[in-house]
């Protein structure tokens, strides 16, 4: 059974989406069966695509970066490394995410022009990721087993019927976050957004769009994050995308970041 | 053909390139004894190129050609690979090394940077980390000829360096305003004497929850010390042989993270001290602040004969040490950072605005305020605060 649900980030896309249009099993009324059916159908080896990211601020002033993103392993125990391709002046900076069952994930910065990798502590997981209106803490991956689900009813995202999932992490988990609403499409189990609250204060929100199929799993290709206090969000368009590509463990340590 | 070679080499996918050009002013509104200059102007190109023609091998490749007003680098065509002459070359290969790896094995060799050691603001065990102290607050690293063989398992790393030579720091020039002087400058002459012999090291770093490393270096001081030459009006500049063992280790707790380094320096050098230097940390990001505070301690277990030295490490311990920085939105920050003597005979503050324009241009802006009684380490420098202004396009 696959026991892994994904915060909002790159390696969400990967994660929540879904390879059959056949009709729903009855017992999917059950939320965390809905996530982790959703989880299961997405699944793959690796995957790797260039993020193109627009960073559109409260006074709608652009600013564009783009990565390269590797993924191995099973969804809850992956790595994945995070290359910034540009601008120019951080070309080079790598962050490395090694996902555990268990625990939160280990993270670890890179930083070519001073030679020097950073871990990202815990209580700065909340930070957002380089200018971005990602979290760290968005960029990592999480195991169902640390969150209840509650189901919250029905609700259409952009004409498609989806249910809508209360995600609220247990007591011994730490995150930014005190609950989450997720929509996930009953056409295809795809995540269609993801609301993110602190208390009762919505804190992020994260928009699927452009749902596609490729290599027979179905991925949203755009996903806009924002960042409802500062009023900014961020357009991540996903290109080049590939998934099961021969990929090997020794690219994902801390080692590798440094090639 | 080598022009079709290299157009060839630069289309390949294999290879990947950056690099920026820089233009800096640096604004003194005092003079000093040995340097009535106001201002400084310098110009830096720096070009990276990574090659990799087979998924486990690498070559890395790095150049700098510098120009400035004041006499600080060479003005002949010379290209360097040594990083020893007291000025800075011209034209310098940065970094020349090839990587190697297979499984969790990685093997460089060439000119490299070698970084050990977890704090940010002093690194006690960052032993293979030579800089261009030219301006001593605002300072860069240098490579070193090395092979360094690196093994990686699980969440240990055992990472062992051997350098055939040291590569010296380089230190300001006897003219020019961050070598202080207490008066005129007598006509002293000053004898250098690299030593030739080999530096190795080794580090076993942990990765886990708990991060922590144990390292142990033999070679010599990469920083000069100092003694008069008797009978004659000269000094002798020299790199006291030196061993050291240290360690450095970062918790992270609820609300920071806790990080400290220490380093036990030895020497068969009956002229150098012997000294434990350490470091203690705190670390702490929230929204979009970014602090570290510190303490830097020097505790000397014997003294050498030596006149003097000059080392930055040292110059800031016994010290308090804090960096800032916000980012406003993704193209404009500051950052403060300021290091204060415990017995406040020194002090130091810089603030600094930055902003990006466009996906290439950056301006820096930002000002360092130095205080303090002349027998200080940072307090000798009272005459050089300055105010800067840095242009910079990234490629």
């Amino acid at each position: 059974m696959n026991r892994y649900f994904f915060r909002v980030g790159p390696s969400y896309v990967f994660s929540l989406v879904v390879i059959l249009l056949a009709g729903i099993p009855a017992l999917a009324q059950d939320p965390r069966t809905i996530v982790e059916e959703s989880q299961k159908r997405s699944a793959s080896s690796s995957q790797r695509y260039e993020g193109t990211l627009r960073v559109v601020d409260a006074k709608s002033k652009v600013t564009e970066k783009r990565w390269q993103f590797d993924r191995i392993g099973s969804h809850g125990d992956s790595k994945s490394v995070l290359r910034f391709q540009a601008p120019a002046e951080v070309k080079g900076v790598a962050l490395l995410v090694v996902n555990h069952p268990d625990r939160s994930s280990d993270q670890w910065m890179w930083t070519p022009a001073i030679a020097r990798e950073r871990r990202i502590a815990m209580q700065d997981r909340s930070t957002r990721f380089f200018g971005t209106d990602f979290s760290f803490e968005d960029l990592e991956e999480r195991d169902t087993d640390q969150f209840d689900f509650r189901l919250l009813g029905e609700e259409a995202i952009d004409g498609a019927a989806c249910w809508k999932i209360e995600s609220r992490p247990k007591k011994t988990k730490i995150s930014q976050y005190t609950h989450s609403h997720v929509w996930i499409r009953k056409d295809n189990h795809v995540v269609a957004q993801i609301e993110n609250y602190k208390k009762t204060a919505l804190v992020r929100k994260a928009k699927y769009t452009d749902i596609r199929q490729v290599q027979n799993l179905w991925t949203a290709q755009t996903i806009e994050m924002t960042d409802v206090s500062r009023n900014s969000r961020t357009v991540l368009r996903i290109e080049k995308l590939q998934y099961n590509l021969p990929m090997k463990d020794e690219d994902f340590t801390l080692q590798a970041i440094k090639r | 053909m080598i022009s079709l070679s290299l157009a060839l080499l630069l289309l390949s996918q294999n290879f990947t390139h950056r690099g920026f050009v820089e233009s800096r002013a640096t604004l003194y509104p005092e003079t000093a004894v040995n340097d009535s200059s106001h201002a400084v102007g310098e110009t830096q190109l720096r070009y990276e190129g990574f090659y990799k023609p087979r998924f486990d091998f690498q070559i890395a490749g790095a150049i700098d050609l510098r120009t400035d007003t004041h006499g600080q680098t060479e003005r002949n065509w010379r290209f360097d690979w040594k990083d020893r002459e007291r000025q800075r070359p011209l034209v310098s290969l940065r970094r020349l090394s090839t990587r190697y790896h297979h499984g969790g094995f990685t093997l460089e060799t060439g000119k490299q940077f070698v970084r050990w050691g977890r704090t940010d603001i002093v690194n006690p065990t960052d032993r293979f980390a030579p800089r261009d102290y030219m301006t001593v607050v605002d300072n860069d690293f240098l490579g070193i000829d090395a092979v360094r063989g690196t093994y990686e398992r699980g969440s240990n790393t055992v990472d062992v360096v051997w350098s055939p030579r040291l590569t010296p720091s380089r230190v300001p020039l006897i003219n020019q305003r961050w070598f202080v002087a207490p008066g005129p400058i007598p006509a002293l002459t000053i004898e250098r004497n690299i030593p030739e012999g080999s530096q190795s090291g080794i580090r076993w770093s942990h990765a886990g929850l708990v991060e922590f490393a144990a390292s142990y270096y033999s070679g010599f001081s990469h920083v000069p010390s100092y003694e008069p030459i008797p009978g004659r009006p000269a000094v002798r500049e020299f790199y006291p042989e030196q061993r050291m063992i240290g360690g450095d280790i970062a918790v992270p707790l609820r609300w920071l993270s806790i990080k400290t380094e220490a380093g036990y320096f030895m020497s068969g050098d009956s002229r150098s001290n012997e000294h434990v230097l350490y470091v203690v940390q705190l670390e702490r990001q929230s929204g979009e602040w970014f602090f570290v505070g510190g303490y830097g301690g020097d505790v000397v277990t014997r003294w050498g004969t030596q006149s003097g030295d000059f080392n930055p490490d040292r110059g800031l311990t016994r010290t308090i040490l804090a960096r800032a920085g916000y980012t406003i939105d993704p193209s404009r920050s500051i950052a403060f950072e300021t290091a204060v003597r415990d017995n406040g005979h020194g002090a130091w503050a810089k603030s600094e605005y930055s902003q990006a324009f466009g996906d290439h241009w950056r301006l820096t802006a930002g000002f360092s305020l130095i205080q303090g009684k002349s027998s200080d380490f940072l307090g000798q420098y009272r005459r050089n605060s300055h105010g800067l202004i840095a242009v910079k396009y990234s490629f």
